[in-house]
């Protein structure tokens, strides 16, 4: 018993140290106990291994020691000869937690966003409604499905390329780059979609590499990517052109929705119809207002007006011609009266004279004409040439006779 | 419109045209020759016009068939 206890204890003791992951199944860590005990457990396979170490190794500061933790421990095996059990013995454990792969994570973010592969500038608008789209999903997956249901119910002649890999594990980066590759060459394809359900931030992994950030920045094509459930980010999300909260929002992204456009269509069309016909009427209006203008609904105003004025015209051409003539032969009326009235030949005939000197001047005064001068008197009758004889007129010279 | 081929002058320029005949016969102040031909011109216009407009509904109504039958 004994020999062979620690022959076995001997060979066990010849293997080397190893690096082995796994999760921590149970802990058992007593109050003043120099020894920790673990049970290991494979995340994959259904097998568990125990591992012991100094409490100096557990409680090392900055490690978080709990069950259920996934770790990386470095140790050697061992064979406890006392109780004939086999253990890995502990020299170093190191957290693979959340907390270290998120930090891992958001380096390689820094790191990317400092080269600006976020950058807003950088997204590409999505097309309207593809023809073709490409899909990178597991096969057979839910992402796969919502992915094209809700993509063809929405519009019917979409076509899908799809390629389908692996999504988690080891390899799901390099797939997913493959299929990545394969349909940006590929020119029909006018978005690619990369889908897939939500998992652990372990599961979603691959989603953060950065060799696959690196393939999205370099398509030609514009990428939308789906990614885990809303509250998942990986850092595909942060450099895909469109990020989508789920597979089915990816379709929304990726294709309209044909009822939708067609109310639009028909929306806008009855707009364009209803603008054009008002005009149109508005137009027709317009024109019925001109031709029921006067100048141009009745043009034989144009000849009524005119004839008018020449009827007018030639009233009063004819009125004012009478006038002229009526005024004209009340002035020769006039005249003649004046003539008459003023005419000396009726004083003449009531028995006055006048009296004109040789030159014809008129005589008002005795003291005009000298003594002996020849004169010449007119009476209605007519002429009389008489001399001045003041000797033959016995009465002096008076004014009464003026 | 007496012509079967399309006339050269748009509807803009035969609106427009027209209500400047109708302005200067409104405006006065012409000859009687001057205004009769003012007048004719303006007839011809509104023809003009209502020959695009005509057309224009004839479009309109050919356009869209489905539509109005969707609408009825």
């Amino acid at each position: 018993m004994r020999t062979v206890a620690r022959k076995i204890a001997d060979w066990i003791g010849r293997l080397g140290e190893v690096w082995v992951e796994g999760q921590v199944a149970q802990l058992s860590r007593r109050g003043g106990a120099a020894t920790v005990f673990l049970t290991l457990r494979d995340p994959a396979a259904d097998l568990s291994v125990p591992v012991t170490c100094h409490r100096d190794v557990a409680e090392r500061p900055g490690l978080e020691l709990t069950e259920g933790a996934r770790v990386i421990v470095r140790a050697r095996p061992d064979y406890y000869v006392a109780r004939g059990s086999f253990s890995l013995r502990a020299t170093e454990i190191r957290a693979v937690g959340l907390g270290e792969l998120l930090a891992r994570i958001e380096r390689i973010r820094q790191l990317l966003a400092a080269e600006g592969l976020f950058d807003a500038v950088r997204k590409r608008p999505l097309p309207f409604a593809p023809a073709v789209v490409g899909v990178i999903t597991g096969r057979d997956s839910a992402a796969e499905r919502d992915v094209l249901v809700t993509a063809r119910r929405r519009w019917p002649a979409v076509k899908f390329e799809m390629f389908n890999c692996a999504v988690q594990g080891p390899q799901a980066a390099a797939n997913v780059i493959d299929g990545l590759r394969r349909l940006d060459a590929d020119p029909d394809v006018e978005v690619i979609v990369i889908a897939r359900g939500g998992g652990s931030v372990e599961d979603l992994l691959p989603f953060s590499d950065e060799g696959l950030v690196r393939a999205i920045a370099a398509t030609r094509t514009p990428v939308v990517t789906a990614v885990g459930h809303e509250t998942d980010t990986t850092l595909v999300d942060h450099v895909a052109d469109v990020r989508a909260a789920t597979p089915t929002d990816a379709a929304h992204r990726i294709v309209p929705e044909i009822g939708e456009q067609r109310r639009l269509v028909d929306g806008l069309r009855s707009r364009a119809r209803h603008l054009l016909t008002g005009r149109l009427e508005q137009q027709e209006r317009w024109l019925d207002s001109m031709r029921t203008r006067p100048v141009l609904a009745s043009p034989d105003r144009l000849l009524h007006g005119r004839e008018e004025d020449v009827l007018a015209l030639r009233t009063r051409a004819r009125r004012t011609l009478v006038h002229r003539v009526e005024g004209a032969e009340r002035d020769v009326e006039h005249a003649r009266a004046r003539v008459a009235a003023l005419s000396p030949a009726a004083t003449l005939e009531r028995g006055y004279a006048v009296v004109q000197r040789a030159d014809g001047s008129l005589v008002r005064d005795p003291a005009e004409v000298a003594d002996g001068e020849l004169l010449r008197v007119r009476v209605a009758g007519g002429r009389l040439p008489v001399r001045v004889d003041r000797a033959a007129d016995p009465t002096p010279p008076t004014q009464e006779d003026a | 419109m007496t012509e079967s081929a399309e006339p050269t002058t748009t509807y803009e320029q035969a609106r427009e045209e027209l209500a400047d005949v109708v302005r200067r016969l409104e405006a006065g102040g012409l000859t009687l020759e001057e205004s009769l031909a003012l007048w004719e011109r303006g007839e011809e216009l509104a023809k003009l016009c209502q020959h695009w407009l005509d057309r224009a509904r004839e479009r309109l109504a050919a356009a869209a068939p489905g539509d109005d039958a969707g609408r009825e």
